[in-house]
């Protein structure tokens, strides 16, 4: 052991305390008996995806580049030519879409367990906060992509920014670099994606996992609070989901590949734009009201949705259990998102 | 499900199921969209015609024309080709330089390189430009300025050079790409070999070969490299697949000569002479034509399609005959007259003349429908074998004769006003038993010629039989229509046209065939409006 | 009963590393997959044919011939009944050498190096004979093979 010692006078750590520490936090860390169920995996499986994406992505930028006249043929040549280019790059997309879908389970299962209650409020507000960060990062990574039907999905995307009161215009300003979607916007959008985004999102898993292990995971309504240690069996788990979700994510890239579209043509735009589908239930939503209505209107819910643990108990007395009105709420927000998507889906 | 152990059964499978799904994904390729065109060496010459070029705006889509070319990948730059001597014919020094460049690069200049096609070329009857020199339509009756974009633009492939070289390379592959699908396009071809005098690519746009490819040629690549002892990449041949390109036994050849047997465009069909001392005699070329149908057809089909291809030359021939006959009696006799100016004669009463009605149609029915007739019966084109050949040619023979009548002959009156059915037919006949897509059974039942002469076939026999004494057929040709005509019931049909099988079916539509006259006459011949014409004292 | 227990932990060892290795395969054929992405695939030359002199221009002259390969300078020397093309880029330090019919050699101004008619090193600084191109005579014209290159993007 003459290399520890070596290291430990030169970074020089409680070594006794290091090793507890790392136990008590990962290998021995007691869960609730409730996480054996696959249900609950689905917290784990945004952070797998997350790290997927960052290593595939940070691949990408091996060959990407962001200019208007070479992102297209870059993407191009990362599909055909570069050897498992077109895999690298079908995991990142594949993974994208992934990482929505579980976020959304995650988010019904733990509004659904009612695991947002008091103490765990500010969690809540964390994760929500969370999804929001990933439809933007979402939103910056399609834009790159630069063929006909990003570049415009990004314009009419970008041109809702202007309806923000006030620092509407400057935020359009800034995020496009410009008066019109121009080299800058591209860019910008690039680094947003590439580091800006990524980073913000680390520090906000980073805080997000911290306070869920500070408080423990929380038991949902009916289940006993016995416990069993992360390691061996979680641990597993967690192996399992990833090699499961690596082998979804290839096989989707080999039977459905993420293809490359027409190049951008900033003078012709197609006769129908859609935005990516997570988008669909905003887009379908804005289109049936006034803009006006509709900006509002989404933002007064966003805001009921991101404040709902303190908005709950005013409305009920009931602590432990999912109140009727949540339930309902809840249940009237998932079906009115499916009918809007399948909507928009349907609608050419 | 909860234990370890099932927790490590789970990761053994899903390690197996990943590693087979990265096997795969290791195997799997995306399919190119685009290809990049080849880095192209522009030595310095070229460097300097293109940059100065380029600067005044001169013919600069020739330069990308050139560079899509082998010759740029290859290290043919401008100066290879447009090089000049001083005392070249066309050498000119170019303006704001102090390069001499000829204007005008002949195949002496293509030589350079490619000596053996424009020798092959120079053999061939391209290079022969004496049809725009001799007896010319374009010496009397086509005023010289049309000819400048006429007659001449086409025969201008055989142009004699100053520098004594004979041709224009770039007619088929044309300048500055040179590109190989552009001289296999069938259209190409028919730039020149189209119209009412010579229909090739009429005629091959309305065979199945044509049809074909039409349908399909889009998906080809017409760009490939033919090579002797490769099978012919495309479905259907095009102009110059059966005329010059390679196959498994045939060599790729310019001379456009080789492989054709007949002079199908001459006055007279006749066995071509063309330089047998290197090309061999007319059944050497017809062997060679005949290997390259063989990559696709048997030998029974082709041979028996050519023979009677053969025959409708011949029968040509006989037509010819009567044609000459009438119009030198005519001439004999006064009743038509050569253009002359001082004891020299301007028009021949075989060839050509151009005031007269007979003079007129002896030339349309050797020149335009002469040659239809004979063109579409070798290259399967039926309409053109048909209503633009035969039938033309023999109203025009009609016409010859009608005419004589009326301008006192007493032999053509008595043929003008004969009522036999056989008046049409004043001349001698070939005939071949059966044709080459099968065995029919009720069409051979109606000729006039076949019910009313028990001896016709004899008749026939002999005239096919001069004509392979002659030379103009060869053994295997004659043996071929020998067992056609030892079973000519079978081939004709005539063993088969009154079984009853086929006797019930032909019923049925003869019936139909009743039917369909009977409710036309019901319909419309019976009609009688009661508005009458405006036109009076008439019934209607 | 240890008999037992033994039996047991063999199969339960072999059980063990079969799943372990499994999870290490899959693992490694991952990063393989991760590596292969990484190191641009090394794609191999191909040659296209180059003319460079037809054989009747040296009939009555011997003399190189110099021409120019895109940017690249280029002598075509004939001897005996072969040929040689050969860089006309000097192997020390990059200039161009010219040909001097008079004293039958390369010169390169810079440096003052020699080469002979064959492209070998006769004074001067240049450590190994001038580069040669591959040659092959067909129907009396002289080719040298060049590397084929696309106009894209990427090498």
């Amino acid at each position: 052991m003459k290399f520890k010692e070596w290291l430990l006078e030169r970074f020089p750590i409680d070594y006794e305390k290091f090793v507890e520490f790392n136990e008590k936090i990962f290998i021995k860390e007691p869960i609730p008996t409730h996480m054996k169920k696959w249900l609950f995996v689905m917290g784990a499986t945004p952070l797998i995806i997350f790290g997927f994406q960052v290593l595939t992505g940070l691949f990408l930028t091996f060959y990407f580049m962001p200019s208007p006249e070479m992102a297209y043929e870059s993407i191009r040549h990362i599909t055909e030519d570069v050897r498992m280019g077109y895999w690298i790059r079908g995991l990142h997309r594949w993974g994208a879409n992934l990482m929505i879908i579980s976020l959304l389970l995650h988010m019904t299962r733990v509004f659904f367990t009612h695991a947002y209650r008091k103490p765990r409020e500010l969690n809540w507000i964390i994760g929500v906060i969370l999804f929001f960060l990933t439809m933007t990062i979402s939103f910056t990574g399609y834009s790159l992509t630069y063929n006909q039907l990003s570049y415009w999905a990004t314009t009419v995307g970008t041109n809702m920014i202007k309806e923000v009161p006030l620092i509407g215009d400057l935020m359009l300003f800034f995020l496009r670099g410009g008066d019109v979607v121009n080299t800058n916007t591209l860019t910008r959008f690039y680094t947003l994606h590439v580091m800006i985004l990524p980073g913000i999102i680390f520090f906000f898993i980073f805080l997000h996992i911290v306070i869920l292990r500070l408080h423990g995971v929380s038991i949902p309504e009916g289940f006993e609070e016995k416990y069993y240690s992360f390691y061996p069996h979680h641990f597993y788990k967690i192996i399992i989901a990833t090699l499961f979700l690596l082998t979804l994510m290839s096989t989707l890239t080999v039977v459905l590949p993420p293809g490359i579209g027409i190049p951008a043509d900033p003078s012709v735009t197609p006769t129908h734009i859609k935005p990516e589908w997570y988008f669909f239930p905003t887009y379908r939503f804005l289109k049936m009201v006034s803009l006006h209505v509709g900006i509002y209107a989404t933002a007064a819910f966003v805001l009921v949705f991101t404040f709902w643990p303190f908005i709950e108990p005013l409305l009920s007395k009931e602590k432990r259990k999912q109140t009727i009105f949540s339930r309902t709420a809840g249940v009237l927000t998932l079906i009115i998102t499916l009918i809007l998507t399948i909507w928009e889906t349907i609608v050419i | 499900m909860d234990t370890v152990k099932a927790q490590q059964w789970l990761i053994g499978i899903f390690s197996i199921l990943l590693i087979v799904t990265l096997i795969i994904v290791a195997g799997v390729e995306m399919k190119k969209s685009r290809s990049f065109k080849p880095e192209i060496e522009i030595d310095d010459m070229s460097a300097k015609c293109i940059t100065c070029h380029e600067k005044k705006g001169i013919a600069v889509k020739q330069i990308d024309a050139w560079k899509e070319s082998k010759h740029a990948v290859s290290g043919t730059g401008c100066y290879e080709c447009h090089e000049a001597a001083k005392d070249d014919f066309d050498a000119f020094t170019c303006t704001g330089s102090d390069i001499l460049i000829g204007r005008h690069p002949t195949p002496k200049d293509c030589a350079k390189c490619h000596e053996q096609q424009v020798a092959e070329f120079a053999d061939s009857k391209h290079a022969h430009q004496f049809w725009l020199l001799k007896n010319a339509d374009r010496a009397v009756f086509e005023n010289p300025i049309a000819t400048r974009h006429g007659c001449e633009q086409c025969h201008n492939i055989g142009n004699i050079w100053p520098d004594g070289s004979v041709g224009e390379c770039d007619v088929c592959h044309a300048k500055h790409s040179f590109s190989k699908s552009v001289a296999r396009q069938p259209e190409t071809c028919g730039e020149c070999h189209m119209g009412p005098d010579h229909p090739q690519i009429e005629i091959y746009l309305e065979s199945k070969h044509g049809n074909i490819f039409k349908a399909k040629s889009a998906h080809w690549d017409m760009n490939y490299t033919s090579k002797q002892g490769e099978p012919i990449p495309l479905e259907v041949p095009v102009c110059t697949t059966c005329h010059m390109e390679a196959n498994e036994t045939q060599p790729l050849t310019h001379n456009v000569s080789a492989r054709l047997a007949w002079e199908s465009q001459m006055t007279w069909s006749f066995r071509t002479v063309w330089n047998e001392e290197e090309l061999g005699n007319w059944q050497k070329k017809r062997e060679r034509m005949e290997a390259i149908c063989s990559s696709c057809h048997a030998p029974d089909f082709y041979k028996t399609y050519l023979l009677t291809a053969d025959l409708v030359n011949l029968q040509y021939n006989e037509i010819r005959r009567q044609f000459v006959y009438w119009t030198k009696k005519l001439t004999k006799n006064g009743k038509i007259s050569r253009l002359e100016v001082n004891g020299k004669f301007y028009s021949d009463p075989v060839l050509n003349g151009w005031d007269e009605d007979p003079e007129h149609l002896m030339y349309y029915g050797w020149h335009h429908e002469g040659r239809r007739f004979r063109m579409g019966a070798e290259m399967m084109g039926a309409d053109f074998t048909q209503w633009h050949g035969i039938w033309e040619v023999q109203e025009d023979l009609m016409e010859v004769i009608k005419w004589a009548a009326e301008h006192g002959d007493t032999e053509a009156k008595k043929i003008a006003e004969s009522k036999h059915p056989a008046k049409f037919i004043t001349y001698a006949l070939y005939d071949m038993p059966g044709n080459a897509w099968g065995i029919p059974t009720k069409t051979n039942t109606t000729p006039f010629v076949y019910n009313n002469y028990p001896d016709y076939w004899d008749r026939v026999y002999k005239n096919v039989e001069a004509a392979y004494q002659r030379g103009l057929l060869s053994d295997e040709q004659w043996q071929i229509w020998l067992d056609r005509y030892e079973n000519k019931e079978y081939y004709l049909g005539s063993k088969f046209s009154n079984s009853p099988v086929v006797d019930s079916t032909f019923n049925v539509y003869k019936k139909r065939n009743e039917y369909d006259l009977k409710k036309m006459k019901e319909q419309v011949i019976d009609l009688v409006l009661p508005g009458k014409s405006f036109f009076k004292g008439r019934k209607f | 009963m240890a008999e037992e227990d033994k039996k047991v932990n063999r199969r339960e060892f072999f059980f063990k590393t079969g799943v372990f290795t499994a999870l290490g395969l899959a693992i490694l054929a991952f990063f393989r997959n991760l590596l292969l992405y990484i190191f641009p695939a090394r794609k191999e030359k191909t040659f296209h044919k180059y003319l460079v002199a037809h054989e009747k221009e040296f009939k009555k002259d011997k003399r190189p011939k110099q021409i120019n390969i895109g940017k690249t300078p280029v002598f075509v020397v004939p001897y005996d009944d072969h040929y040689k093309v050969m860089s006309g880029i000097c192997t020390h330090l990059g200039c161009i050498v010219k040909w001097e019919q008079d004293k039958d050699r390369f010169f390169c101004p810079c440096h003052k190096g020699e080469f002979d008619r064959m492209g070998n090193v006769i004074g001067g600084p240049p450590p190994r004979p001038l580069d040669e191109f591959k040659v092959v005579v067909e129907n009396h014209k002289v080719y040298v093979y060049v590397e084929d290159k696309v106009r894209s993007p990427w090498a």
